[in-house]
C-alpha cells in the first residue's frame, strides 16, 4: 500500500537524480536499445526505492504522512469513521437482542426463585392439609365409636367443619395458583407485546442502521470522490502545466524544424532546377549521338541486306552444285558398296590365310623352342665349359704373371741394389728401398677381389645345386676358393641350420613373397635378409661366421664318441667332396675331419649367433666395403702395374745417375791420377820405410833410453 | 426485435390460461407489427402478401398502400423461427432439445413455459434462466445466494421444501413427495424445513389452523402425532448436505396446542436413523423443537463417528447436562467445526465435560452456549481448556451467570491463546473487578477481534479501553489479510501509526 502521491514524488526524485549522474542512457535517446535499456533502469531503481521505502524507512513516518495524497488520507478517514459507524451500528441493533437475553436471564433467575417458594409453600400446603386430613380421618374413628346420635352430630358437624375449612384452604390455595396463572398469563401476553415491541424497535433500528449506512457511505464516497478530483485537478493542472511546456517546446522545435525543412527544400530545388537543365543537355546530346547511331546502323542494315541478297544467291548456287554432288555422291556410295563387298571377299580369303600361318607359325614356334632348349643346354655347357677355360686361362695367365714379375722383380732388385750401392757408397746418403705396392704383389693384379657374402652363398648353394644335379661330375663348384679349413658342404649345412633357426630376423612380408619360390632361391633370400640383419656383408665375415660357428661346437662340446661316431659318414662326405674338388687347393690340414655341422644343436644356434654378434661388432668399421662384382677380370691396372714396375727407379734418380755418372768419371781421372802418385807414394813409403829401419836400429840403441829427452816423444810415429 | 415481440406474445397469454394461447400465439405471428393484434380476421395469410410483393422488387414492398385493407408488411417468419414455436407448442407431449443448434436451444428455452410439468422438465432442462423464471413466477423473494447460486437447485430445493411443509401425516399420500425424488435428487443439496404438521385428529371444533390442513381434512382418528418420516426421502437425495428441521407449526395463532410441538420418541429415532444414513451429511440443524436429553443423547448416538458432519446445532431446545455430555463425547468423534447449544440448560456439569473434550479437539471452531446457566464453575473449566486449545476462534457464553472467577481465568487465556477472535461474555455479572482484570489480559493479545462485554457490569472506562485494543487488532488484522506476503513488522507497525494518527 505504497501512497501514489510519495511514490510520485519519489520516482521524481529519482529522476533527477537519474539524470544528473547518469549521462549513459537516456530515454530520448534515438537509439532503440538504450531507451529499453534506460527505462529497465528507470524500473529497477524505483522497485529499489519502493523496498526500501517498505523496509527501513519508517523511521520518517511524519514525513511520509504528510507526502501522502489527500485522497489516501481521505480514504483512511472514511474507512475509519465507517467502521466506526458500522460497530456502532451492529451493536445498537444487537443490544436489544442483549438486552432481551439478560430480561431473560433475569426472569429465569426470579422464576426459579418463584417456583423454589411456591414448591415451598404447596409442600408446607401439603403437610398440614394432611395434618388436617389425618385429625379428620383419626376423629372418622373416634365418630364409629359414639353411640349417642347428638354427639355423633356434633361430630359430624365438626367434621364437616373442618372438611370445609380443609377444602377451603385448597380452593385458596387453587385460586392463589390460578390468580397466580392469571397474572402469568397477563406477565405473557405483556411478554408478547413487548416482544413485538422490541421486534418493531429492532426493524426500526435496522432500517434506521440501514438509512444511516447509506448515508454516511454516501457522505464519505462523496468526500472520496472529492479528494480524488481536487487531487486529479492538481494533477491535471501540473500535467497541463507540463504538456504546455512540452507544447511549447514542441512548437519551438517545429518552428526550427520548418525553417530547416524550408530552406532545405528551396536548396533542393535548386538542385533540382540545375539537375534539369543539365539532363536536358544530356539528354539532348545523347539523342544526337543516338539518331546518328541510327543513321549509321540504317546504313549497316542495307548494307547488310545487300550482303544478305548476295549470300543468298551464293547459297542458292552452293545449295544446286550440292544437289548435283549429292547425286554424284549417291552413285560413288553405290560403287563403294560394290567394292565393299568385293574387299569382304578379299578379307575372307586373307581370314582363312591368316589361320593357316598362324597354324604354321606355331608348328614353326615349336620348333624353335625345341631348338631354343637345346641351345640352352647348349649354352649352359658351354658356360660350364667357359668356365672351365676361364680357370685355366686364369692359371696360365697367372703363371705367366708370375714368370714375368719374377723377371721384372729381378730387374728391380738388381736396380735397387745398384741405386743402393750408388746411394751408400757414392753419394754416402742413407739408402731406404722404396716401398712401392706393387713390389709386394705376387700373382695377378685384383684376383683377391673379395666377394659379397650373398654371392658365397649364391655360389655354395649352387654348387649343391649342381652336386645334386650331377653328382658325378667332374667340378662341383671347383672354381669356389673355400677357406683353408672348411669344406663347401660344412658350410652349406651350417646355412641351411642358420637359416631354419634364425627366421625371426626375416620379415613377414619377405616370407609371404618367398612362398611361391623355388626351395634354393628361397633360402638365398632368406639368408641374405638373415646377413643383413647380423651385419655380415663380405665373404671374410661369412668365413668367420662359419669358423666361429665349428670353433664353438668345438669348444663347447666335449669330445665324445659320439662325435666320431655320427662324424664318420660326413667324413667320409667331406673326402668324397675332396676327392671331387681335387682342383681346389687345400692345405693338409683339411683334410682332418671337422666337426660336424650335424653336432651343432639347433638351439644353440641363437646363442652361438649372439656369440658372433657381439664379437663382430668391434672390428667393423674401417673396412668400406667393396662391393663389385666382378667376373671380368679387370685389367686396367695391368699396365698401370707394369708401367709403374718400370718407373720403380724415378727420374730424378735416373737424372742423379747421369751426373753421378759424370761426376765419377771426373773422379775416375783424379784417381787415375791419384794412382800414379799412389805408385809414387809407394816408392817413397818404400824408401821411408828402409830409412825408418835404419832410424829404428838406431832408436833401439840404448843410448836414447838414457837420453834426457827420448826422440820417440819428439817426433810421431806415422800411422797406417 | 422479431423475436423478442414473439415471446412477449407468447408469454404473456401463458400467464392467463392455455386456451387462449394457441389463438393469441397464432395471431402473434402473423400480426407482429400489425398496430393492433385484434385486427387478425382482416390480416391476410402470409402468402398472400408475398405474392404481390415478389412481383413488385423491393422498393415497392416498402411502401404501404392506405387503400388496401389486406396489406401488410408483415414477413413470413423463417422456417426455424416455425419449427421452434412448434416444439415450444408441442414441449409437454414431445419434448426435443438435446438435438437443436446451441442458439435455437436458446431460443427454445426463453419461449418454453415455467408451468410445464416438472417430470419433463427436470431432467432435461440445464439452462439456469428458465429456471430463473420458474423461481421468480412462483416466489417474489428469491435468494439464490442461499441455494449455491444455482437457480435450479433452489427451484427445486423449495419445492421440496414447500411440500415437506403441508404434508400431513396418513392425510397427504407419500408418494406425492416421493414422485419428486427421481426428478430431484441430483439437484437438491440443502432441506431447511420450518414447520412439520402433525396428523390430523381433533375434533372439528379445534380444527382450521391452516389452510391446507382444513381443505384436506378427513375423518382420520390416530393416536399417534408422529411426524413425516424423512428416511425415505434423504435416503434418495445423493447430494444432501444441510439438514435444518423444526418440529413445530408456524402461525398457529390462537390455535395453540401443546400437541402441535410434539418432537415424539419415534420421530426421534426415525431422524436419527436418517441422519446415520446420510453420508454426505454437512450441516444438521434441529431448533424449537423440545429436544430434551434423551433424545439428544439418542440422535448424537447416531451421529458418533459421521464421516462428514461439520455443524450441529441443536439451538432453542430443551438439552441439560447429560445430552451436553453426550455433546462432549461427539466432539471426540467426530470432526465437528461448529456446535450451538444456545438456550438450552446445560448448567455447570455439561459445561465441565465439554471443557474436558474442548481441551484435547483441534477441529471445534466455534462453541455457542448463549442463554444457558454453565455459572462460574462451568466457565472456568471452559477457561481452564481454553489454555489448551489451539483451536477454537468464537466462543459465545452470554447470559450464563458468570463472573469475576471466570473473568480472572479468561484473562489469563486471553495473553495466552492467539487462536480466538471472537468472545462474547454479554449479559453476565462479571463487576468492575473482572473488567479490570479482562483489560489487562486484552493488553497483551494480539488476535482477538470481537469481545462482547455489554450489560455484564463492568465499568465504561475499562469497557473502552478493551474497545481500544479491539480496533488495534482489527486494524493488525486488516493489514495482514490486505498484504499477507508482506512483512509482518511494518504490517503492525503501520497499523499502530495509523491507530495514533
Amino acid at each position: 500500500m505504497n501512497p501514489p502521491g510519495s511514490l510520485r514524488v519519489l520516482e521524481e526524485k529519482e529522476k533527477e537524480h537519474l539524470a544528473t549522474p547518469t549521462v549513459g542512457p537516456s530515454i530520448h535517446s534515438d537509439i532503440p536499445q538504450e531507451r529499453i535499456q534506460a527505462r529497465r533502469l528507470r524500473i529497477a531503481a524505483r522497485l529499489e526505492a519502493r523496498r526500501r521505502e517498505a523496509l527501513g524507512e519508517y523511521l520518517d513516518g511524519k514525513e511520509s504522512e504528510e507526502d501522502q495524497s489527500k485522497s489516501y488520507r481521505q480514504k483512511e478517514e472514511s474507512r475509519l469513521k465507517l467502521a466506526k459507524l458500522l460497530l456502532c451500528g451492529t451493536e445498537l441493533v444487537t443490544n436489544i437482542q442483549v438486552a432481551a437475553d439478560i430480561r431473560e436471564v433475569h426472569r429465569r433467575v426470579e422464576e426459579e426463585e418463584i417456583k423454589r417458594q411456591r414448591l415451598e409453600k404447596l409442600e408446607n400446603e401439603v403437610k398440614t392439609s394432611q395434618d388436617k386430613f389425618d385429625e379428620i380421618t383419626v376423629k372418622w374413628e373416634e365418630g364409629k365409636q359414639k353411640r349417642i346420635p347428638q354427639d355423633l352430630w356434633e361430630m359430624l358437624n365438626a367434621q364437616q367443619v373442618h372438611c370445609a375449612g380443609l377444602i377451603e384452604d385448597k380452593n385458596k390455595l387453587i385460586s392463589e395458583l390460578q390468580q397466580e396463572l392469571e397474572t402469568k398469563h397477563d406477565q405473557y401476553v405483556k411478554d408478547l407485546k413487548k416482544q413485538s415491541g422490541d421486534i418493531c424497535l429492532l426493524l426500526e433500528r435496522m432500517e434506521e442502521q440501514v438509512k444511516n449506512v447509506m448515508k454516511a457511505f454516501r457522505q464519505e464516497l462523496q468526500h472520496i470522490e472529492n479528494a480524488f478530483e481536487v487531487e486529479r485537478q492538481e494533477l491535471l493542472t501540473s500535467n497541463k502545466k507540463k504538456w504546455e511546456q512540452a507544447l511549447q517546446a514542441h512548437n519551438a522545435k517545429e518552428m526550427e524544424y520548418l525553417t530547416h525543412r524550408i530552406k532545405k527544400v528551396e536548396d533542393h530545388e535548386k538542385q533540382l532546377n540545375k539537375q534539369r537543365i543539365w539532363d536536358c543537355e544530356e539528354y539532348n546530346t545523347i539523342k544526337i549521338k543516338l539518331e546518328q547511331d541510327v543513321q549509321i546502323l540504317e546504313q549497316q542494315l542495307q548494307q547488310m541486306k545487300a550482303t544478305y541478297q548476295l549470300n543468298q544467291e551464293k547459297l542458292e548456287y552452293n545449295f544446286q552444285v550440292l544437289k548435283k554432288r549429292d547425286e554424284e555422291s549417291t552413285v560413288i556410295k553405290s560403287q563403294q558398296k560394290s567394292k565393299i563387298n568385293c574387299l569382304h571377299d578379299v578379307l575372307n580369303n586373307l581370314r582363312s590365310k591368316y589361320n593357316k600361318q598362324v597354324k604354321q607359325f606355331q608348328e614353326e614356334n615349336q620348333s624353335l623352342t625345341s631348338d631354343y632348349k637345346r641351345l640352352v643346354t647348349q649354352f649352359k655347357e658351354m658356360q660350364k665349359a667357359i668356365r672351365h677355360f676361364a680357370l685355366i686361362d686364369d692359371k696360365q695367365f697367372r703363371e705367366i704373371w708370375l714368370m714375368n714379375e719374377e723377371e721384372a722383380k729381378d730387374l728391380i732388385s738388381r736396380a735397387f741394389d745398384v741405386d743402393r750401392v750408388i746411394h751408400t757408397h757414392h753419394l754416402g746418403l742413407p739408402w731406404t728401398a722404396p716401398d712401392f705396392w706393387f713390389l709386394k704383389n705376387v700373382g695377378p693384379i685384383s684376383q683377391q677381389q673379395r666377394k659379397s657374402a650373398t654371392q658365397i652363398l649364391e655360389e655354395v648353394l649352387m654348387e649343391a645345386e649342381e652336386e645334386g644335379a650331377e653328382e658325378a661330375a667332374s667340378e662341383p663348384g671347383s672354381y669356389l676358393d673355400l677357406p683353408k679349413q672348411v669344406s663347401a658342404k660344412t658350410t652349406r649345412k651350417i646355412l641351411m641350420l642358420l637359416c631354419d633357426e634364425s627366421g625371426f630376423l626375416i620379415e613377414s612380408k619377405l616370407l609371404s613373397l618367398l612362398l611361391p619360390l623355388d626351395k634354393n632361391e628361397c633360402y638365398l633370400l632368406k639368408l641374405d635378409a638373415i646377413f643383413s640383419a647380423l651385419g655380415i656383408e663380405n665373404e671374410d665375415d661369412l668365413y668367420k661366421l662359419v669358423d666361429f660357428f665349428l670353433r664353438y661346437q668345438a669348444h663347447h662340446s666335449a669330445p665324445s664318441q659320439e662325435r666320431t661316431s655320427v662324424a664318420s659318414p660326413l667324413e667320409k662326405l667331406d673326402l668324397q667332396g675332396e676327392k671331387e674338388g681335387s682342383l681346389v687347393e687345400r692345405e693338409p690340414q683339411e683334410k682332418q675331419p671337422p666337426p660336424s655341422p650335424r653336432l651343432i644343436h639347433p638351439n644353440d644356434v641363437l646363442k652361438i649367433l649372439e656369440a658372433f654378434v657381439t664379437g663382430l661388432r668391434k672390428p667393423r668399421d674401417f673396412r668400406a666395403p667393396v662391393k663389385l662384382l666382378k667376373v671380368v677380370r679387370d685389367d686396367s691396372k695391368d699396365s698401370e702395374y707394369w708401367k709403374a714396375l718400370t718407373t720403380v727407379i724415378p727420374a730424378t734418380t735416373l737424372n742423379l745417375w747421369d751426373a753421378l755418372y759424370t761426376a765419377l768419371e771426373k773422379y775416375h781421372l783424379v784417381l787415375t791420377q791419384r794412382a800414379k802418385l799412389l805408385i809414387e807414394n809407394s816408392s817413397l813409403e818404400r824408401q821411408n820405410t828402409e830409412l825408418q829401419q835404419l832410424l829404428q836400429q838406431y832408436v833401439d840403441s840404448k843410448i836414447n833410453s838414457e837420453l834426457q829427452v827420448p826422440p820417440t816423444q819428439v817426433f810421431r810415429v806415422p800411422t797406417k | 426485435m422479431e423475436e423478442t415481440q414473439i415471446t412477449s406474445s407468447l408469454s404473456f397469454p401463458s400467464w392467463s390460461s392455455t386456451s387462449t394461447q394457441d389463438q393469441s400465439s397464432t395471431a402473434g405471428q402473423a400480426s407482429i407489427t400489425g398496430p393492433q393484434p385484434s385486427k387478425s380476421s382482416a390480416i391476410p395469410p402470409p402468402v398472400k402478401s408475398k405474392g404481390p410483393s415478389s412481383g413488385a422488387g423491393v422498393r415497392r414492398m416498402r411502401r404501404i398502400i392506405a387503400e388496401d385493407a389486406e396489406w401488410s408488411v408483415a414477413i413470413v417468419p423463417l422456417l426455424t423461427e416455425l419449427c421452434i414455436q412448434h416444439i415450444v407448442k408441442n414441449f409437454q407431449n414431445n419434448p426435443i432439445l438435446k438435438q437443436l443448434l446451441p442458439e435455437h436451444q436458446k431460443k427454445v428455452l426463453n419461449q418454453l413455459s415455467p408451468d410445464l410439468p416438472l417430470a419433463v422438465t427436470a431432467n432435461l432442462i440445464e439452462d439456469e434462466n428458465y429456471w430463473r423464471r420458474c423461481c421468480t413466477q412462483r416466489w417474489p423473494v428469491c435468494h439464490v445466494d442461499e441455494h449455491g447460486g444455482s437457480w435450479k437447485r433452489m427451484f427445486f430445493e423449495l419445492h421440496l421444501e414447500n411440500l415437506l411443509k403441508h404434508f400431513i401425516p396418513s392425510t397427504t399420500d407419500p408418494e406425492v413427495i416421493l414422485s419428486l425424488l427421481p426428478l430431484c435428487r441430483n439437484y437438491v443439496h440443502t432441506i431447511r424445513v420450518d414447520q412439520f404438521l402433525p396428523p390430523v385428529q381433533l375434533p372439528p371444533p379445534l380444527r382450521g389452523r391452516d389452510q391446507s390442513d382444513s381443505s384436506s381434512e378427513g375423518e382420520m382418528e390416530e393416536p399417534a402425532t408422529d411426524h413425516y418420516q424423512l428416511g425415505d426421502l434423504v435416503a434418495g437425495l445423493s447430494h444432501l448436505e444441510e439438514l435444518s428441521l423444526v418440529y413445530g407449526v408456524k402461525d398457529c395463532g390462537m390455535n395453540f396446542e401443546w400437541n402441535l410441538f410434539l418432537f415424539t420418541y419415534r420421530d426421534c429415532h426415525s431422524l436419527a436413523a436418517t441422519v446415520k444414513a446420510c453420508h454426505t451429511l454437512k450441516i444438521f440443524r434441529l431448533t424449537r423443537s423440545k429436544v430434551d436429553d434423551d433424545k439428544a443423547r439418542i440422535l448424537i448416538c447416531s451421529l458418533l463417528d459421521h464421516a462428514a458432519l461439520e455443524e450441529l446445532d441443536l439451538s432453542h431446545n430443551l438439552i441439560g447436562d447429560r445430552g451436553a455430555r453426550a455433546a462432549a463425547k461427539l466432539l471426540g468423534h467426530s470432526r465437528l467445526r461448529v456446535l450451538n447449544l444456545a438456550n438450552n440448560q446445560v448448567r455447570a456439569p455439561g459445561a465441565q465435560s465439554l471443557a474436558h473434550a474442548l481441551a484435547h479437539n483441534s477441529n471445534l471452531v466455534s462453541l455457542n452456549l448463549r442463554l444457558n446457566c454453565i455459572e462460574d464453575e462451568g466457565g472456568q473449566a471452559l477457561a481452564h481448556a481454553l489454555q489448551t486449545n489451539k483451536c477454537l476462534t468464537t466462543l459465545h457464553l452470554g447470559g450464563n451467570e458468570l463472573s469475576e472467577p471466570t473473568a480472572t481465568l479468561l484473562s489469563q487465556v486471553l495473553s495466552i491463546n492467539t487462536t480466538l477472535t471472537s468472545i462474547n461474555l454479554s449479559c453476565n455479572h462479571i463487576g468492575l473487578d473482572g473488567g479490570k482484570q479482562l483489560l489487562e489480559g486484552m493488553s497483551d493479545n494480539k488476535s482477538l477481534l470481537e469481545f462482547d462485554l455489554r450489560l455484564s457490569g463492568i465499568a465504561q472506562e475499562s469497557e473502552y479501553l478493551i474497545g481500544q485494543a479491539l480496533c488495534a487488532n482489527r486494524e493488525a488484522a486488516r493489514q495482514r489479510a490486505l498484504s499477507p506476503s508482506h512483512f509482518m513488522s511494518p504490517a503492525t507497525a503501520k497499523g499502530h501509526e495509523n491507530l495514533a494518527g
